[in-house]
C-alpha cells in the first residue's frame, strides 16, 4: 500500500468515529421547541397569507436559497453542456419505441402540462408547490423524447426559455429591490388566505420557477440521453 | 448602491449572456467584462460608504434577522468580492472570443464568490458554495482532454462527499440551536456550541471548506485537475476560489469558535498542509503540479494565520490569501505555454527573457525575499504565531520556516534550468495573449511594493473590524429579537 492509500484509510477511519461519536451524542429524540423554525410555524401563514408553510420558507422567508439553488441548475445544466459538447448530426440514435407507446407519450403531454400548471397554481394554499410541479412539467418534456429519440429537444430553445425564466425571476426580485428596498421582497397585494391571488407575488414566483425546473431537468436528462446513443 | 448587487448583476449577466451571444457576439464578448467592471466600481463605493459609516447589514426581503437571510458588508467582505471580481477580470484579459459557456460559468463563479463573501446565513453560505462547486467542476473539464475529464470526475467526487459534510455540520447546529443566522449563532455559541457536538459540526464543515481550500486530507485532487485544466482556470482556483472558502472558516472561527480547540485543528490541518505540500512540490518534476503542490503549501499557511486568535491572525492571513492570489495565477498564466515536463524549461532564458523574469520575480516574492511583498506576509504571519503562548503555533514557526527553505530550493532549481543553453525540447515562448494578464499581476504586485505602508495600516483596519464579534451581532440582530426568546428554549 502507498501512502496515499494509506491516508485515505486513515481519513476514512476517523471519518466514521466521527460520525459514530455524533449519533451517540446528538440526542434525536429531543428536538428543540423554540427558535426560527417555530417562529415560522406560527407566523408564516398571518404575515404572508400563504397557508402552504413550505412554500412560504422557500419563496419568502429564504427566497435567496431557493434562487441560488435555481441557479446550481442552470450552472450545472451549462457544465454539463461545456464537458458533453455538442451532438454530432451523423450520430446513431436510440431506436423508436414504437407505435404505442410514441402515441401515448404525445397524449400524456397537455395533461402533464395541465397537471404540473396546476399544481404550481395551488402551491402557495395547498399540498405542492414549485419543485413538485416542476419535476411534472419535466416529465411532460421528456416523456416525448423517451418515447421517439430520433426527434430530440431543442436546446437552444430550451436554454433560451430557462435563461429567460431565470432572468424573470430575477427581474420581479429587483423590481422589489426598487419599490421597496430589499431584494426579493414580496410584491403586490396579501389578499386572503386560500384563494389564487393571494399572497403576494408568491403566486408568480412559483410559475416562474415551476418553468425553470421544468426545462433544466429536461434539459439535462436529454442531454445525457443523447451521449448515451450517440457512442 | 446596495451590496445585493454584487451578487445579482452577474447572475443576470449569466442568464442573459447565452441570448446575447446568439443575436451579436461582439456584444457578447464584451458583457462580461463590462459587468465586472460595473460590479467592481460598486464594490469600491461600498467600500468608501463601510470607511465613512461602519458596517451594515442587508436584510433580504425585508425580513430581519435571524428569521430572514441577511447579507453583512464589512471591508473583509468587500476585500474578497474585490479580490474574486478583479481576478477574473484580470484573466480575462487575452481570452479567446466566442466560448460562451466557459464565460457564463466564470460570471457564475463571481456571483457565487462574492455571496460567499457576503452572506451572513449557514444555509445561504452552502448554496453559494455549491454554485461554485458545480462550475468549477465544469471549467476544470473544459479542456476537453481525456486526463481532464478524468480529473475533473474525481474532483467531483471528492467535492460532493465535501459539500455533504459541509451540510452535515450545518444540520448538526441547526439541530442544536434552532438557527442558521450567523449573528444569531454567535450570540448562542457560549452556551449551546462550545462544546463536543458544536466541534464535531466545526470539523464536519472544515473537512467540506477544505475540499476548495486545499486543507490536507481532502486536496487530493488539486495536482491532478490543476495539471490537466486550462492555465486560466487552473488560476481561477487555485489562486482565487480556494481563498473565499478560508474565509467562511474565518468566520466560523470569529462568531462561533473563538473560545475552543476549534483553531488547534485548523492550526494541524495548516501544519501539515504546508509540510505535505512543500516536500512533494520538492520531488515533482512537471511545472503545473509544482505550482499546485506549492499552492496548497501557500493555503496551508494562510491556514495557520487564520487559526492564530486575535486581529495579528486576521492580518497575516489577508496579507498571505492575497499576496497569493496575486502570484499564483500570473505563475499558472506562464504554464500555458511551459507546462509539462521541467527539463522542457532548460534554456528558456534564452528564448523568452521577459517570460523568466516574470518567473523570477514572482518565485522571489513567493518564498518571501525582500522587499517582495512575500515578505511582509509571511514576517506578519510570524510574528503573529511568535505572540500566542502556545507551544503548537512555535511549532508551525518552525515549519513555516523550513517549508521556506524547501521552497527556495525548488524555485532555485527551476531558474537553473532556466539560465542553461538551450536544447531542442526547449518550450515556445509564451503568447502575449497569456502573458497580459500575468503582466497585469506583476504590476499590482510592484504598486504594492510601493504602497506597502499604507496597504499595512489599511490590513489593520480591516482586521480589528472582522475580529470584533459585538459589532457583528449589534449590527445584524435587530434590537426586538428577543421575542424569538419567549418560546421555550
Amino acid at each position: 500500500m502507498n501512502l496515499r492509500e494509506i491516508s485515505s484509510l486513515v481519513f476514512i477511519v476517523w471519518l466514521g468515529l466521527l460520525l459514530g461519536a455524533v449519533l451517540k451524542i446528538v440526542a434525536y429524540d429531543n428536538i428543540l421547541t423554540g427558535g426560527v423554525g417555530t417562529y415560522i410555524l406560527t407566523h408564516a401563514a398571518p404575515e404572508l397569507g400563504a397557508e402552504n408553510i413550505v412554500t412560504s420558507v422557500l419563496l419568502a422567508y429564504r427566497g435567496l436559497d431557493t434562487l441560488g439553488e435555481l441557479t446550481v441548475l442552470f450552472v450545472a445544466i451549462t457544465a454539463a453542456g461545456l464537458v458533453l459538447g455538442q451532438r454530432r448530426t451523423d450520430a446513431p440514435s436510440d431506436s423508436d419505441a414504437g407505435f404505442i407507446l410514441r402515441t401515448a407519450a404525445n397524449l400524456l403531454f397537455p395533461f402533464l402540462i395541465i397537471l404540473g400548471t396546476y399544481i404550481l397554481l395551488q402551491g402557495h394554499f395547498s399540498p405542492g408547490g414549485v419543485f413538485q410541479g416542476g419535476a411534472i412539467l419535466a416529465a411532460a418534456f421528456f416523456v416525448p423524447i423517451l418515447a421517439s429519440p430520433a426527434s430530440p429537444l431543442h436546446h437552444r430553445v430550451s436554454r433560451l426559455v430557462e435563461g429567460l425564466v431565470v432572468a424573470t425571476f430575477m427581474i420581479i426580485c429587483l423590481l422589489a429591490l426598487f419599490s421597496d428596498d430589499a431584494f426579493l421582497a414580496l410584491l403586490l397585494g396579501k389578499g386572503s388566505v386560500s384563494q389564487l391571488f393571494s399572497a403576494y407575488s408568491l403566486p408568480l414566483l412559483h410559475i416562474v420557477i415551476g418553468f425553470q425546473i421544468g426545462t433544466a431537468f429536461a434539459g439535462i436528462l436529454a442531454r445525457l440521453q443523447e451521449t448515451e446513443a450517440s457512442d | 448602491m446596495n451590496g445585493v448587487w454584487l451578487v445579482a448583476l452577474p447572475l443576470l449577466g449569466a442568464f442573459v449572456l447565452p441570448m446575447i451571444y446568439r443575436r451579436h457576439t461582439i456584444v457578447g464578448y464584451w458583457t462580461g467584462p463590462v459587468i465586472l467592471i460595473i460590479n467592481l466600481a460598486i464594490a469600491m463605493g461600498l467600500w468608501q460608504r463601510v470607511s465613512a459609516d461602519g458596517t451594515h447589514s442587508i436584510a433580504m426581503g425585508g425580513f430581519p434577522a435571524p428569521v430572514g437571510i441577511t447579507f453583512y458588508v464589512d471591508k473583509l467582505a468587500l476585500l474578497f468580492a474585490i479580490m474574486v471580481i478583479l481576478g477574473t477580470l484580470i484573466l480575462w484579459l487575452g481570452k479567446k472570443m466566442g466560448e460562451v459557456r466557459e464565460e457564463t460559468l466564470l460570471l457564475l463563479i463571481v456571483a457565487g464568490g462574492c455571496g460567499l463573501a457576503l452572506s451572513g446565513d449557514l444555509f445561504n453560505i452552502y448554496v453559494f458554495y455549491e454554485i461554485v462547486a458545480v462550475a468549477s467542476y465544469g471549467l476544470a473539464a473544459s479542456r476537453g482532454t481525456g486526463a481532464g475529464y478524468a480529473a475533473s470526475i474525481r474532483f467531483l467526487i471528492l467535492s460532493a462527499l465535501g459539500s455533504s459534510m459541509l451540510l452535515l455540520g450545518i444540520a448538526l447546529i441547526y439541530a442544536m440551536t434552532g438557527t442558521l443566522n450567523l449573528s444569531h449563532l454567535a450570540y448562542l455559541a457560549p452556551q449551546m456550541l462550545n462544546n463536543s457536538v458544536g466541534l464535531v459540526a466545526f470539523a464536519l464543515m472544515l473537512i467540506g471548506l477544505g475540499v476548495k481550500a486545499e486543507l490536507f486530507p481532502v486536496n487530493t485532487w488539486v495536482p491532478e485537475v490543476y495539471a490537466t485544466a486550462p492555465a486560466r482556470i487552473s488560476a481561477l482556483l487555485g489562486g482565487i476560489v480556494s481563498k473565499l472558502a478560508l474565509l467562511v472558516v474565518l468566520r466560523l472561527l470569529v462568531l462561533i469558535y473563538a473560545d475552543t480547540s476549534a483553531p488547534l485543528l485548523l492550526l494541524s490541518l495548516g501544519i501539515l498542509g504546508v509540510i505535505t505540500g512543500e516536500l512533494a512540490a520538492l520531488r515533482s518534476s512537471d511545472l503545473r503540479q509544482v505550482l499546485a503542490y506549492s499552492s496548497i503549501g501557500q493555503l496551508g499557511l494562510v491556514a495557520i494565520a487564520f487559526a492564530i486568535p486575535g486581529p495579528a491572525g486576521i492580518i497575516a492571513g489577508i496579507a498571505l490569501a492575497l499576496h497569493h492570489a496575486l502570484v499564483k495565477p500570473a505563475l499558472f498564466m506562464l504554464t500555458e505555454a511551459w507546462g509539462g515536463q521541467l527539463n522542457r524549461l532548460v534554456g528558456a532564458a534564452q528564448v523568452s527573457m521577459l517570460s523568466t523574469l516574470l518567473f523570477i520575480v514572482l518565485a522571489l516574492s513567493l518564498v518571501g525575499i525582500p522587499p517582495l511583498p512575500g515578505f511582509l506576509a509571511k514576517f506578519l504571519l510570524l510574528k503573529g504565531a511568535l505572540a500566542v503562548e502556545n507551544g503548537w503555533y512555535h511549532t508551525a514557526i518552525a515549519v513555516v520556516l523550513i517549508a521556506t527553505v524547501i521552497e527556495t530550493a525548488y524555485f532555485i532549481r527551476i531558474m537553473r534550468l532556466m539560465f542553461q543553453s538551450k536544447t531542442q525540447q526547449t518550450a515556445d515562448a509564451p503568447l502575449m495573449r497569456d502573458l497580459k494578464p500575468a503582466l497585469s499581476l506583476v504590476v499590482l504586485l510592484l504598486i504594492s511594493v510601493l504602497t506597502v505602508s499604507p496597504i499595512s495600516q489599511s490590513l489593520s483596519a480591516i482586521a480589528e473590524e472582522a475580529a470584533d464579534k459585538e459589532v457583528y451581532i449589534n449590527k445584524t440582530l435587530p434590537s426586538d429579537w428577543h421575542h424569538l426568546e419567549k418560546v421555550e428554549w
